[in-house]
């Protein structure tokens, strides 16, 4: 399989000279299982460039299927939904899989995102078939020959992890998260940052556990683990009820995991390239110092990884 | 900065359509969406429309009176599709509290009109869940047609323009005989402007007007509401306007097609007896004293 990014950027799109190496889209993945459809992680601007080049394909005649994965409806993880050329021509057919809500079907968030006056386009029109397939963690199931699997994460108003295997090899997208040491996210507005490395209620403590090791056992092996990595160990510490993590929380899970390879992802919509740069090396560094036997790589725009059979 | 400039400035902070569009083919116009600022000769911050360019604009505001929570700003909002809000929450000064924004939108109440801004809040789509979470004082009120806002020392009023299935509102910023005029998003109908929209374009010093697309793109994307640069220098001729400001392209557009646009829109201005009008493409970072 190839695994393609076409979004690496969290939070808000980036356009300008700073951010040109590793992109400003906001988050979109692509896993193309070898000679069948794709599915896609995430909705971000970045969805709008993958759009048109599958216009190029079967889906330009509207003979197409596709499956997007959403880990949350954050909008810069749905943006570039309304912005998906496949969606505007008959024939093709859509798979929207996302996390179940308590108060509301799936469908209806996405409709509302579309809705007047916010865009001039409602879901209704799109002319594709589109359907929306509601899930809980620890859900699995197949897409075409691929196996998915998902489980949940440390973030505001809840998101999902997802691991695709097919092809004799395995890739996890794990964004948005915070670490699973300080706070738990859920539903609750939190005002006030929680004290950073402070106790923690044992309930919340437990909870957050065995969230963590959920994660750590989807990940077990895989041959690519893509990683929120938003935040420096600085920014985490003002900022730990944002829901995301540091390099350093994304290479504890990757060791634990025994993945193959680490890719930092979901970069501050702030950070130059030039800082990235630094990043990379810095972490580079201490896998190599801690004799890790996994490769960190940092993801940009273009960036395609082919794993398993492909290989 | 308050009484040492003489007349208006114009800043843009993002010039492009629909949604943002980074990469290198748009380094030299920009790829951020809508947001354009007015500084008035009093010094007080105006600022019209709150696309992705709303981010950096905050960040450059830190250093003065917004980083101290002792800033107050007016923002137009022309109409609530998502590239001229998507600003909103990743606007440094608006957490701060003691800053003061007032923003006015067309909207048949103030009510109905901050209901629009808590949607885009919502926990669905934004960690933020309310405009309550925001810090600073952020107060919504409706413009109607014959709604006339005060805001340091300039005179702003505004009409709606038909924008596909919507409308947006133009707004004129007036201060003594010199005048802006952001009349984005327009889609005319074959009869053109309205009477109440050329009345407000009338000889402007400045008039930003929506380039989205050239005529061809138009034809195949009529039920969107955009202009082409055609309209725009229709009306810049028949309002009599000095300076024509090009704005809100399409996301598809490479630098050189705005290049490509920019020249079209000149040869349309000259054949319509519009050769002295001047003609600016905007791009972000663009200055323009009025």
């Amino acid at each position: 399989m190839r695994v393609r990014f076409w979004g690496v950027r969290g939070s808000l799109p980036v356009p300008g000279r700073q951010t040109n190496r590793y992109g400003g889209n906001t988050s979109c993945v692509e896993v193309r299982p070898k000679g069948d459809w794709p599915i896609i992680i995430d909705a971000g601007t970045g969805i709008r460039r993958l759009g048109k080049a599958m216009m190029e394909t079967a889906f330009g005649e509207g003979a197409g299927t596709a499956s997007i994965l959403i880990s949350h409806t954050h909008w810069d993880h749905i943006q570039g939904l309304p912005f998906f050329s496949p969606f505007y021509h008959r024939g093709n057919e859509i798979h929207v899989y996302a996390r179940q809500r308590e108060d509301t079907h799936l469908m209806q968030i996405f409709a509302s995102q579309t809705e007047d006056p916010y865009f001039p386009v409602p879901l209704s029109n799109l002319r594709a078939q589109i359907d929306f397939h509601e899930l809980m963690e620890g859900t699995k199931f197949p897409i075409g020959r691929a196996q998915v699997t998902c489980t949940r994460l440390n973030h505001p108003w809840i998101a999902m992890a997802y691991r695709v295997d097919v092809d004799g090899a395995s890739v996890v997208y794990c964004s948005d998260t915070a670490p699973f040491n300080d706070v738990l996210l859920e539903h609750e507005f939190i005002r006030t940052p929680p004290q950073v490395g402070g106790p923690l209620d044992p309930a919340i403590a437990a909870k957050l556990a065995a969230m963590r090791a959920s994660l750590v056992q989807m990940c077990h092996g895989t041959d690519l683990l893509i990683y929120d990595t938003q935040f420096t160990p600085d920014e985490y510490r003002q900022r730990p009820h944002w829901g995301h993590s540091t390099p350093d929380d994304a290479i504890m899970v990757a060791r634990e995991a025994k993945v193959k390879r680490l890719c930092l992802y979901h970069h501050a919509p702030n950070r130059t390239d030039d800082q990235q740069d630094v990043i990379l090396d810095q972490y580079r560094t201490v896998i190599r110092e801690a004799g890790d036997d996994f490769e960190v790589l940092c993801a940009s725009e273009g960036l395609e990884v082919v794993l398993g059979d492909d290989e | 900065m308050s009484g040492q400039t003489s007349g208006m400035i114009v800043k843009f902070y993002g010039v492009r359509g629909s949604i943002p569009a980074p990469g290198p083919e748009t380094n030299e116009y920009g790829g951020n969406t809508s947001c354009v600022t007015v500084r008035t000769s009093s010094g007080h911050l105006i600022i019209v429309d709150m696309g992705t360019g709303l981010a950096n604009l905050g960040t450059s505001l830190l250093p003065t009176e917004f980083g101290q929570g002792q800033g107050k700003a007016t923002i137009l909002l022309s109409h609530s599709h998502w590239d001229h809000i998507q600003g909103l929450g990743f606007f440094p000064p608006v957490f701060i509290p003691g800053n003061q924004f007032t923003l006015y939108g067309h909207a048949k109440s103030s009510s109905m009109l901050e209901g629009i801004l808590e949607g885009q809040m919502n926990p669905n789509f934004s960690p933020l869940y309310t405009l309550k979470n925001l810090g600073a004082t952020f107060e919504v009120r409706a413009m109607t047609g014959s709604t006339v806002v005060e805001a340091g020392g300039a005179r702003i009023t505004g009409v709606p323009n038909p924008h596909g299935s919507t409308t947006a509102l133009a707004f004129r910023i007036q201060e003594g005989d010199r005048s802006f005029v952001y009349a984005s998003d327009a889609g005319y109908p074959d009869s053109g402007p309205s009477k109440e929209a050329l009345a407000l374009y009338k000889d402007a010093t400045v008039l930003l007007h929506d380039t989205t697309y050239t005529p061809k793109d138009q034809l195949r994307r009529r039920n969107r509401g955009f202009s082409s640069y055609v309209e725009a220098a229709s009306a810049a001729v028949t309002s009599g306007v000095s300076h024509l400001v090009m704005f809100h392209y399409d996301q598809d557009y490479a630098d050189t097609d705005v290049d490509a646009l920019r020249d079209a829109c000149r040869a349309e201005l000259d054949r319509r007896g519009g050769q002295k009008i001047l003609l600016t493409a905007a791009y972000e970072g663009l200055e323009l004293p009025i």
